[in-house]
């Protein structure tokens, strides 16, 4: 049994400007009795924090960071590690261009875009009580896919695929909720009802695909596949802007995913409302899976793999918001990186690149669970 | 505290309750009893506000429950739904505080008295020193007992539970039983339990709800309401009730049915021991019960 603990994170994007607040402000109240966690007071707030989750948060983020600096640093030309920090320091180097003007957008985005996907594979295995649920498994990524592929073959401007996707995808979650809301958004109703939806756009897609031209055919495959190739601040600013105000939201789903566990029944014997609970964390998990699939396309074996690492990571029954979004931008980072130096002069899509680091890892992950638990 | 009026409720096309109309005593354990399929469970989800009646009210403390904010609800009534989901990996000290969901907000997760309500929960059902195990580890008698603490940490004055002894041996399902007694004697509270077994009923229960098809055949102290005649009536089947040898209680025991269950072992002869129990063994020929088809041991 513990007493309370002050958390101390360093560093962690969730907690660092709170931790230091907590150390004025709780006096000694004790209360936090749960295993493993401390709690952290803000005045009237008062929020339960896993202690293993600070500290994975933390060692994410510094990582996140080597990440980002490599990122910058590799390439032709290379740029020293030190010249990259110089530069972004602004004390203007010959380097400004490459590292500004080149780099950063695309490594930025790659990192909302990771963060993102990890949120809404969050939300949406806790919906589907699937760790395999992904925005593909329920058919967001392939509405997306379709309007993308429509886009990308009627000749339509640059500028308008993404908006155009972003419709797409809206478009298959509301098919989603349609076929799934008759039972309460059921877990298994849910997941049904996505993959009938995938299949359905998928097919279309396909149609699309054998009847366009050939050229604009594969770019639709490119896009499909999902790469950061030639975007940059501008899809990063959508998406980071799609979490921004979903804040509070995300801050509400944080605390919900802590009873998604329970059964209705049980749920609602504690004063739950599990059927509007899923509609909100679920619409919550599709519009960010909507947003930043239209923005990036389907990369989104991030989303798969990043929640289920992280819950691993910090040994919780159910995957932590903030780690999974700290741990998908480090892997869409690294995935990015990748695709860009490993084959290099040839890049390869960062869709391509998240399969092959996350799957192998995941498969790690899950022999020494299995060990463990035997 | 806790009553129905003109209660009609069901699942999908089937009708279960037909206008049931109940008043449940406050401060006391009563134990609602009755066949498979009568709607005990029925009853105990629509009161717990679980199920929505299709007509009619449920109301706590004369209020209408489902005009109170199922938050109000929960601080109220705590509820054990019949075989909880067991959450992979969470442990028993989470699992008792989710029972705090009603007090909290995600801006407000935690309190010294969600504190103080999870311990004091935690060592009336005894799991205290399970706190740091995972549910899913625990053997089926602690693991009920973990999601009684659930419910207790709501702190409510009443209690609803259905079947909480099911899947239980007998002396776990003793455990839970004596811990429903406790609740009752020692904290006041108003207990509510669907049971199987009759003979725990009527040991245990200050007040006895007897139902068949929908509908309450019975109510009362169950030395008052249990009787041979009402044991036919409600479950079809035949028996001798004896007082309880421990306790006083009525005590239900089985009539002998014939050739197809084992014999007696004094067939015939009741002139020992058993003077004062009435020959209820109905004749070989069923066709004087008419209620002899549904007896379980037939069509064995």
């Amino acid at each position: 049994m513990t007493t309370t603990r002050r958390s101390s994170g360093p560093g962690s994007a969730g907690s660092a400007g709170l931790s230091t607040v907590a150390a004025a402000g709780s006096s000694g109240a004790d209360g936090a009795r749960l295993p493993g966690r401390s709690l952290l007071r803000i005045g009237p707030v008062s929020l339960l924090i896993r202690r293993r989750a600070v500290l994975v948060a933390a060692v994410l983020t510094v990582l996140l960071l080597l990440a980002v600096v490599l990122s910058l640093s590799l390439g032709t030309p290379y740029v020293a590690p030190a010249d990259v920090l110089r530069a972004l320091s602004g004390a203007g180097t010959p380097y400004d261009l490459v590292v500004f003007d080149l780099r950063l957008p695309r490594v930025v985005l790659a990192a909302v875009a990771g963060a993102a996907f990890g949120v809404a594979g969050t939300l949406i295995q806790s919906v589907a009580r699937n760790p395999l649920a992904s925005p593909d498994v329920i058919g967001i990524t392939q509405g997306a896919g379709l309007a993308a592929t429509v886009a990308l073959t009627s000749g339509m401007a640059a500028v308008l695929v993404a908006p155009t996707a972003l419709v797409g995808g809206l478009l298959a979650a509301v098919l989603l909720f349609a076929l799934g809301a008759r039972h309460g958004l059921a877990a298994q109703r849910f997941v049904l009802a996505g993959v009938a939806v995938a299949f359905g756009f998928r097919a279309l897609t396909e149609v699309v695909m054998l009847t366009a031209d050939p050229i604009d055919g594969l770019r639709a495959q490119i896009w499909l596949i999902g790469t950061l190739a030639g975007k940059g601040w501008t899809e990063a600013a959508w998406i980071a802007g799609t979490l921004l105000v979903l804040l509070p939201v995300l801050a509400w789903a944080g605390w919900a995913l802590n009873s998604s566990a329970l059964d209705d029944d049980t749920a609602r014997g504690v004063g739950l409302r599990p059927v509007a609970r899923r509609i909100g964390l679920a619409g919550t998990g599709v519009l960010v899976a909507a947003m930043v699939t239209a923005q990036v396309g389907a990369v989104d074996f991030v989303a798969l793999v990043a929640p289920q690492v992280a819950r691993r990571l910090v040994r919780a029954e159910r995957p932590p918001l903030v780690c999974a979004a700290l741990l998908g931008a480090l892997l869409l980072v690294l995935a990015d990186l990748a695709g860009r130096r490993l084959f290099a002069p040839t890049q390869l899509p960062a869709g391509v690149l998240t399969a092959a680091i996350g799957g192998p890892y995941l498969i790690f992950l899950l022999q020494r669970g299995r060990r463990r638990s035997s | 505290m806790l009553s129905t009026r003109d209660l009609v409720a069901g699942y999908d096309e089937r009708t279960v309750l037909d206008g049931l109309d109940l008043d449940l005593p406050t401060d006391a354990f009563t134990v609602i009893v009755g066949p498979n399929a009568c709607g005990k469970s029925t009853l105990l989800r629509t009161m717990a506000r679980l199920l929505t009646p299709r007509r009619g009210t449920v109301l706590l403390d004369g209020t209408a429950i489902r005009e109170l904010p199922t938050r109000e609800v929960a601080r109220r009534l705590g509820v054990l739904p019949q075989s909880p989901l067991v959450p992979e990996g969470v442990t028993v000290a989470d699992l008792v505080g989710r029972g705090r969901q009603p007090y909290q907000r995600w801006w407000r997760q935690w309190s010294s008295e969600d504190g103080a309500a999870v311990d004091q929960a935690m060592a009336l059902a005894d799991v205290t020193d399970l706190a740091d195990r995972p549910v899913d580890s625990l053997s089926g008698g602690q693991r009920q007992r973990v999601w009684i603490a659930m419910t207790l940490a709501q702190d409510t004055d009443a209690l609803l539970l259905d079947e909480p002894t099911t899947f239980l041996d007998l002396a776990h399902q003793v455990e839970v039983l004596d811990l429903l007694h406790r609740l009752r004697s020692e904290r006041g509270r108003t207990v509510v339990a669907v049971l199987h077994d009759l003979n725990q009923a009527a040991r245990y229960a200050d007040h006895l709800v007897a139902m068949r098809a929908g509908a309450v055949v019975a109510a009362g102290p169950p030395r008052e309401i249990l009787t041979a005649d009402l044991v036919r009536d409600v479950f079809g089947l035949a028996c001798v009730v004896v007082p309880c040898p421990v306790t006083g209680a009525p005590l239900v025991v089985p009539a002998y049915t014939g050739g197809n269950a084992p014999a007696p072992a004094v067939a015939g002869d009741h002139s020992s021991s058993t003077a004062s129990v009435p020959d209820v063994r109905p004749s070989t020929g069923d066709a004087a019960n008419p209620l002899a088809g549904s007896h379980p041991s037939k069509g064995l």
